[in-house]
Formats: C-alpha cells, structure tokens, sequence
C-alpha cells in the first residue's frame, strides 16, 4: 500500500471521527446528571452551520488574527499525517518524527496564543498568557514520556514505537509503559481543556482558558478553529492508545485489507474507551484553581520520570 | 502472574505519590484505603497460587486480616476520630506539593540506584519489588516529616508500615503465619494508642498541630 493511500485513508478517518469523540464525552457527561443532551453528531452540525455563516472580523485585527486558522488548522493535519492509526498503514516516517509532531502542535498553540493578544481585549490576553503557563508545565512531562517509550523502542519514530509494544505484548500491565500511559494521560486531559485544568463547557470569563482565545473568531474561522481543537485531541488519543493498548497482535487475517479493516475497527473501540474514561474523569472531578495546575503537571512530569529511571536502572 | 504483581507494586509506590499530593485528611484515609486495598490485592495474587501449588492457606489468611483490618477497621478508627476532634481545614503541610512530590521522586531514584548493588539480588523482578517497597517506606518517613497535624502522622506510620508488608510479602511470598499475626495486633494496638492520643492533644491544647506541643517546656 503506497504512502498517498495511507495518508488519504488516515486525514480521512481522522477528520470524519474527531467532532464525534467531543460528541461521546458530551453525552456520557449529560447522561449522567439525568439529562438527555445534545445528539452525538451535534458538533457536525455546528460546523456545517458555522462554515455557511458570516464573518466578523475586528477593525484592529491584523494579518495574524486571518492567518492563524490556516496555520493552526494545516499543522495538525501534517502531525496527523505522521501518527500511524494502525500498523497496517505506513504513513509518512522517519526519524524523529515524534519531536516534530510534538513541535507541530506547539506551533499551533504559539499562534493560538499570538491571536488572542491581537485584537487587545481582555480576555484574550489573559487566555494566551494562562495556556502559555499550563503549555509550558506540561510539555517537560510529554517529551519525557514520549522518549521513554521510545527508549523502549530503540528509535525516536512513532510507527517504530507501535511496533515495538506491539511485540511488547500487552504492553499496559509492563511498569514502565503503566507510567508512562498515565503521565501522558494527565497531559491529555491539559492538552485538550479537560475539565481538572480548563472546564470546555464554561462561558465565564474568569474562568476559561481555551474558549478566551477564540472569542473574537466567528464564522468559517470559528469553524476551523474548533476542528482542529477536536483534531489535536483525537491525534493525543491516537498516540495514547497506539502506543499503549496495540491489539493487531491479536488478529491474524492473512488478507492485508480485511486486516487493516479490523485493525482500524479496533482503533474506534480503543478510542471510544478512552473517551469514556476522559469522561468519567470530568464527571469525577473539579476544576482546578489555576493555581493548583503546577501540581498536577508535577504529579505528571515525576510519572514520566520515574518510568525514565525505572527503565533505566532497574532495566524494566 | 510476575507482570501483574510488578503492576501493583507501582500501584503501590503511586498512591504514596497520590497520598503526598493531597491536601485533606478526609483523602489521606481514602488514599490509605486504597492502598491497602491494593495491598490486600498482591496477598491474595500470591495467596492464590500458594493454595493452587501446595495447598498452603497461610497468605489468603493473611489477605482476608487486611482486608479487616487495613482496609475495614483502621479507617473507620481514624474517620471516627477526625469527627470527634472536629478538624478543621487548614494549612497542614511544610512544603507545597509540587516540592514534596519532586523530593519524593528523588527519594525512589535514590532507591532506585541502591536496590541494584545490594549483593545476591540478581533477580530483575525482585529487584523492582523490593525498590518500590523500599521507595514506600521513605516517601511514608517523608509524608510523617512533612505534615503538621497528628493524624498525618499516622498515616504516615500506617504507610511505612504498608511499604514493609509488601516488602516481605513480595520478597519472600510469605512469611510465617505467627509473624504476620503479631504484626497485625502490633499495628493496631498502636493506632488505637495513637488515636487515644490525639484526643489527649486535642483536649490540653484545643489542636492537633503538633507545633504547639512546644508549650509544655514552660
């Protein structure tokens, strides 16, 4: 299978399933507190809604309040390009790539945080400086655990990392891989807003982080900007659950599209676990005060750490 | 059966991690339950294959006294406890989290770099056993060093004694029988005694904060 197929066939699956993970976590949260919620496709329809409307663009903005959409948009597609969904396919690799899919999304975070300083209201400036702060404490813990699994591997690529713990067996119940998976976990959950560091659902000023920088954007930019927020949460999945649950070792079709097939089926149901339990830590928990945040991104970095060192010097 | 009982002993080590990073004495006793629950967990794996292997009872007997004791008995003790003294929530620590967590990390990795040049340990998975029990013990000395209030104290006891159970549990797939029992009644005893003690504290100086034991040298 040629490397176009595969990247057709991974923008494709990850652009149509993105809006529909924000959907699961939405539902399983209002179903329990009693209420029936929005439809699972809700954010499908927002964006086809938000794609035909108009656009109001503050007179004080600049060129990068137009610009930031396409980048923002365009760097998480070329990081979706070089997480592989499955074994089956082979994207784009080489070495390294797991560095430059992490820088990736910090380039989308940079402009992100440029724009909300643009228009010079308020909010903005306060959402840029806090996802700077909560950016900044997260990332040490990402990168530790991301080259610790790929310690483990022998290579900095991620597709040579699904390999390996593939071979690894069930690679969650292996020390190192337990800490690791629950060090990026809590990145995850600061990566994407999650409730226990930035609440998705609020509109209180005060209090939210993600939302204050996009509140001058409407329209067809409003529309880009929330898809690849969805984008760049499917993609931290992706890595969660490829690196840490592989389950193709568990199939053995001989067909290579039946198998790719089942494997991306098993994806879906690895992803939609996940989900479920990013919704489940929403329900179970609060919002942190702002200030509380550097705790949980210690708890997190001393994970990795420690998966670091127990690799290390212990050997396992 | 090595890959889980390897899980929980990191298990284990990271509700030492969860109990430093908590503020409140209502989740200490949480974090000390599941602990112990944990605990109780890793007897009952090995007590299993005892029982399948030579029909030895001994470790599930040890197992169902934790589940008693640990996870049944001494919470309620301390949850009883804290009602009557009537804690308040204040600041309890020395430190703030994100340091004592980063001191405890170093804490393991000291342990970890020890535990590899103890002689006549050449088995890798006793080797991560026995640095995770030993990184509990300290990071319990650490929680005890760390919190003002005498019922953080206790747990802190009650920790260290958890990371010397699973210690000898997982190195030594049981010990014998009398030495548990006498460990179990040595354990309650002195939290009974401790609790005894709190309420004591409590009525001469109207706290638990143990900074204010200093009044008694006049």
């Amino acid at each position: 299978m040629g490397y176009l197929m595969a990247g057709i066939i991974q923008l494709a699956v990850i652009i149509v399933l993105a809006p529909l993970v924000n959907g699961i976590i939405k539902k399983i949260k209002a179903l329990s507190q009693k209420r029936k919620g929005a439809p699972l496709l809700q954010l499908y329809y927002d964006l086809y809604k938000l794609m035909k409307k108009d656009m109001v663009i503050s007179e004080t903005a600049s060129w990068i309040f137009r610009v930031t959409p396409y980048i923002v948009m365009s760097s998480v597609l070329l990081a979706a390009l070089l997480i592989p969904l499955s074994i089956q396919l082979q994207p784009i690799r080489f070495m390294g790539d797991v560095i430059l899919v992490v820088y990736l999304l910090a380039l989308g975070r940079f402009f992100m945080a440029l724009t909300g300083l643009d228009t010079a209201s308020t909010f903005g400036g306060m959402g840029s400086s806090r996802e700077m702060m909560i950016s900044s404490l997260i990332e040490p813990s990402l990168l530790v655990a991301v080259f610790t699994v790929g310690l483990l591997a022998g290579s900095t690529s991620v597709y040579d990392m699904m390999q390996n713990s593939t071979l690894t067996g069930l690679a969650i119940f292996q020390p190192v891989y337990i800490l690791t998976f629950l060090a990026l976990f809590i990145v995850l959950i600061a990566e994407t807003a999650r409730i226990p560091v930035d609440d998705p659902a609020t509109h209180l000023e005060l209090t939210m982080v993600h939302e204050a920088m996009l509140l001058e954007y409407s329209g067809r930019y409003l529309a880009l900007m929330e898809l690849s927020a969805a984008i760049k949460q499917l993609l931290l999945i992706t890595i969660l659950v490829n690196l840490f649950i592989p389950l193709d070792e568990f199939f053995h079709i001989v067909n290579p599209i039946m198998m790719l097939g089942v494997s991306l089926l098993g994806y879906l149901v690895k992803v939609v676990a996940i989900a479920v339990l990013i919704a489940i830590v929403e329900i179970k928990t609060v919002k942190l005060r702002l200030f509380s945040v550097p705790n949980l991104a210690a708890l997190s970095f001393i994970l990795a750490l420690l998966g670091f060192f127990q690799y290390w010097i212990i050997g396992r | 059966m090595e890959n889980y009982l390897q899980f929980l002993s990191i298990a284990i080590l990271l509700s030492g991690f969860i109990l430093v990073a908590n503020k409140r004495v209502d989740s200490y006793i949480k974090t000390f339950r599941l602990q112990s629950v944990l605990l109780a967990l890793v007897a009952g794996l090995i007590g299993v294959g005892n029982i399948a292997r030579e029909g030895n009872w001994e470790i599930m007997i040890v197992c169902l006294i934790t589940l008693a004791i640990k996870v049944y008995y001494i919470p309620h003790l301390l949850k009883k406890t804290v009602q009557k003294v009537q804690y308040k929530v204040e600041k309890d620590f020395f430190l703030n989290i994100p340091i004592s967590v980063l001191i405890c990390c170093a804490l393991v990795i000291i342990i970890y770099f020890v535990v590899p040049h103890i002689d006549d340990l050449r088995n890798a998975n006793l080797q991560v056993y026995l640095a995770n029990a030993m990184a509990l013990v300290l990071i319990g000395l650490f929680f005890m060093i760390s919190r003002k209030k005498a019922i953080g104290q206790i747990i802190g006891f009650l920790v260290i004694e958890n990371g010397l159970f699973t210690a000898a549990i997982l190195s030594t797939e049981g010990m014998p029988m009398i030495v548990e029992l006498g460990i179990f009644f040595d354990l309650l005893t002195a939290v009974l005694i401790m609790g005894i003690l709190v309420f004591r504290i409590n009525e001469n100086f109207e706290s638990i904060d143990l900074d204010k034991l200093r009044n008694l040298r006049g």
